[in-house]
């Protein structure tokens, strides 16, 4: 078994298009570091708007933390294309290269294999992740300094002391991986049945899009089928970041995603077990 | 004589494809069983049942007599294969490539072996370049050198000619040829060429539709006696009545005026020769043809469906 | 029938005199008042401050707080941010109650947290001042402003309780609560993508009517360093970021 899965991670760090996704969250994290670092005063300004004109709030507002949230709320909705494009090459990429039928001419159980990319898939979510905290957190610590969080929902000021922040963004990037793994293993279901790359992930977003919309539109109708999207729950990370934190409704999306992720999975195992490999 | 693999009504279809038609066959231990048909006639798909890469929907596949279901995979372990075309994960070394599925068949396979199997198929020295720089013919020794990595007794060959130069052919005939002969490998080999089939398999299999045409020893199979061997020659005015009350008389099997086909041993040309010399016939020409090639011609001309 | 007019009118004299006399005593306790209040020209106290406003999710902010009379104000948390009302109002007594001439009203006697206070109503005679009307209550015995309600022209009603134990001298209290009005704000849905896991449609937001909402301030004033000299520098603007 972890022989597999260090075949499989050896094979997803060898390629070369394994590392564009973590050249891709520093490249978009550089780019919103230095917005704000040339702008940043005009962004918040836009953004509190509504808040400073009734208050008067003084001190360092454009901190490490604060820059750090904007910039996971920007890229946590690209993370989904970076994670499919691995994840959802798992399989159909193999296929693909026509590798697959080698791998499965060896006496390993399919399940085994499906569960040894997913494994793969797994830790290079983690690793992104984990890149993404690199890059995006302590640099921005670095070049923003630290303070108080301010948080602007639509329609709340959350005000957060520094020192009650740093469990908030470990426990933010934790929901990612869950939320992004959920991804990863959609991505990999979508993988079994095709016979190249491409498909699945842009199958992937394409989900990711539409149900994306679906959780926000507010038309009654959605408002039925919303709490079960798990579209909706992937934004639960910034349940961390309110207050008081919802941990019931945050718990109840890890839920739903980790029930999603073993649905996809099983799904995944099922219908690959079956599959007759003709490429 | 032991029977190494077996397959008992062996039935797939692909919706409304029926690519493989209630396939019984028996592969005995040391054989080069050549499996022989057109594109399209069932061999990939039916390697691929033997090596649990398409399931079939009925019959059974016995591996050592033993039945082999995708539930237990472990028969696996006792053959290597390559399933067309031998692609590989390009952006890794040839070293890499094996490495990794020698460690999936077994981790503890020493690097000794690694350079044991490179030496055998002739890639000794190329072994840390990257796959994609690879000719063909590389790519398809470095696929045999991983499907014989685990010492394997059974070895299926999907086709491992394709897209190879003369030279590649004639080196991959004699690699198999040795492998079979001195490795004690019983081989599975599938083409859709009867003259490879014919230089290799002791035993062979023609498939047309899925459905088993004939199956047998090369060796009766391609019964010299059976063969076909065409006379033309200068009119001439004694030509029809010349074979009546001689021993090629029952050997005649179709004449005209300028020719005629006799079905016998070619062995014997020379005979036939002398004898219509000496009977003053000149001859222009004698050429020989198996009648198991004419009878393969004859089913590739048919409409080909597609794999 | 000329003395019961007499009387009577005698009566009225009394009755009116007593209305004036009384104004009179309330304008100056008004006045006494003020002055003591604006007695204290700067001071700078370690503070804790609680806002509990609506839509605001604010915890209790520790730091110090400056004030220079008038108007100055700010608060200072060792590198964190501090949140103080954007008004002409601020948060102390001495900005709540007009300057200058004002009219004073006598409304009368209550008893507030167990005291007897005496109500006044204070109105400036300058029409363009941004106060219209501050009711106090006073608690005459330590001359205090227990309470105090501002009708403001341009920031709605502004409530304040306070609270005395150690500054009576000042009349700076250890405790004022604030309460005013907060309008709501809204941002568009799309620039936040919220967490709203069963979020019901808020009618409010799509008809994009500003609401009024209530809002507190609660201040604990810890300890008071009075009249210190501070400089204006202190306040300047600029070290917003």
């Amino acid at each position: 078994m972890i022989q597999l899965l260090k075949i499989e991670l050896y094979k997803i760090f060898k390629r070369p298009r394994t590392y564009i996704s973590f050249g891709l969250i520093t490249a978009i994290t550089f780019l919103i570091q230095l917005a704000m670092l040339t702008d940043g005063k005009g962004f918040l300004g836009f953004v509190m708007q509504g808040i400073n004109e009734q208050f008067d709030i003084q001190g360092h507002i454009l901190n490490g933390y604060l820059v750090t949230y904007i910039i996971l709320q920007s890229l946590l909705v690209q993370i989904p294309l970076l994670v499919a494009l691995v994840a959802g090459d798992a399989l159909a990429g193999e296929a693909n290269l026509g590798t697959l039928r080698l791998l499965l001419t060896m006496p390993i159980s399919r399940a085994k294999i499906v569960l040894m990319k997913f494994l793969s898939s797994f830790i290079y979510t983690v690793l992104l992740i984990l890149w993404l905290a690199l890059v995006a957190l302590f640099l921005s610590l670095l070049l923003f300094g630290t303070g108080d969080m301010v948080n602007m929902k639509s329609d709340a000021f959350i005000m957060i002391l520094k020192d009650d922040i740093m469990w908030r963004y470990f426990m933010a990037f934790a929901f990612a991986v869950l939320a992004m793994t959920t991804i990863a293993s959609l991505s990999l279901f979508l993988s079994a049945f095709a016979d190249n790359s491409i498909g699945p992930i842009m199958a992937t977003m394409g989900v990711v899009v539409v149900l994306t919309i679906l959780s926000n539109l507010e038309i009654p109708l959605f408002n039925i089928i919303r709490p079960y999207l798990f579209t909706t729950h992937m934004v639960g990370w910034k349940g961390f970041f309110d207050d008081p934190v919802p941990f019931a409704a945050i718990g109840r999306s890890a839920l739903v995603m980790a029930f999603y992720t073993i649905g996809f999975l099983t799904a995944t195992i099922v219908y690959f077990n079956k599959k007759d490999i003709k490429s | 004589m032991e029977k190494i693999i077996e397959t008992q009504n062996l039935t797939k279809s692909f919706k409304d494809f029926k690519a493989v038609d209630n396939l019984s066959f028996a592969i005995n231990k040391g054989d080069i069983y050549g499996f022989l048909g057109q594109n399209g006639a069932g061999k990939s798909t039916t390697m691929r049942m033997l090596l649990g890469l398409i399931f079939p929907d009925s019959g059974k596949i016995l591996i050592n007599g033993k039945e082999f279901s995708n539930k237990d995979r472990s028969l696996l372990k006792n053959i290597g294969a390559i399933i067309e075309r031998p692609d590989m994960y390009g952006y890794l070394s040839g070293w890499d490539n094996l490495k990794i599925f020698a460690t999936l068949r077994n981790k503890n396979i020493p690097n000794t072996r690694l350079y044991e199997v490179l030496e055998l198929v002739g890639l000794k020295g190329r072994e840390k370049d990257k796959v994609k720089a690879y000719s063909q013919g590389m790519k398809q020794r470095l696929g045999l050198a991983i499907a014989l990595i685990h010492q394997p007794d059974i070895l299926i060959l999907d086709e491992p000619t394709n897209g190879l130069d003369p030279q590649g052919i004639a080196d991959m005939r004699t690699l198999i040829i040795s492998l079979n002969k001195d490795h004690n490998k019983t081989i599975i080999i599938s083409s859709h060429l009867l003259y490879e089939i014919e230089q290799m398999a002791t035993r062979m299999l023609i498939i047309h539709k899925g459905k088993k045409v004939v199956d047998g020893a090369t060796i009766e199979l391609l019964n010299p006696d059976e063969t076909l061997v065409e006379v033309k020659i200068e009119p001439d005015k004694n030509w029809d009545t010349l074979f009546a009350d001689s021993v090629w008389q029952q050997k005649l099997n179709h004449i005209d005026t300028q020719s005629a086909v006799l079905k016998m041993n070619p062995a014997t040309t020379p005979e036939l020769n002398n004898w219509l010399v000496k009977n003053g016939i000149r001859v222009l020409e004698i050429k020989s043809k198996h009648s198991l090639e004419d009878y393969f011609i004859s089913l590739t001309n048919d409409t080909v469906t597609k794999n | 029938m000329p003395s019961s007019f007499k009387i009577l009118s005698i009566l009225f004299f009394i009755v009116l005199n007593s209305f004036v006399v009384a104004a009179k005593e309330a304008s100056e306790l008004f006045y006494t008042l003020r002055t003591k209040v604006l007695s204290v020209k700067d001071f700078t106290a370690d503070v804790k401050m609680k806002i509990d406003i609506n839509n605001m999710r604010i915890p209790l902010l520790k730091g110090t707080l400056y004030f220079k009379s008038p108007d100055k104000m700010r608060m200072e948390r060792n590198g964190g941010l501090s949140i103080l009302p954007k008004k002409n109002i601020n948060l102390t007594l001495g900005n709540l109650i007009p300057t200058g001439n004002v009219m004073v009203i006598d409304v009368g006697y209550d008893t507030l947290a167990g005291k007897r206070v005496h109500i006044i109503k204070a109105v400036p005679e300058d029409e363009l001042s941004n106060i219209v009307l501050t009711k106090i209550w006073i608690d005459e015995t330590n001359l205090l402003a227990m309470r105090t309600e501002t009708t403001t022209r341009n920031d709605g009603t502004v409530k304040m309780n306070l609270e005395f134990a150690n500054y009576i001298k000042y009349a700076l209290p250890d405790k004022v609560t604030i309460f005013l009005d907060v309008k709501d704000f809204k941002l568009p849905k799309g620039v936040t993508v919220d967490y709203n896991v069963n979020a019901t449609p808020d009618t409010n937001a799509k008809t994009g009517k500003q609401k009024l909402q209530k809002g507190t301030i609660q201040i604990s004033y810890l300890k008071y360093a009075i009249n210190t000299g501070l400089g204006d520098e202190l306040f300047a603007k600029g070290k917003e970021e």
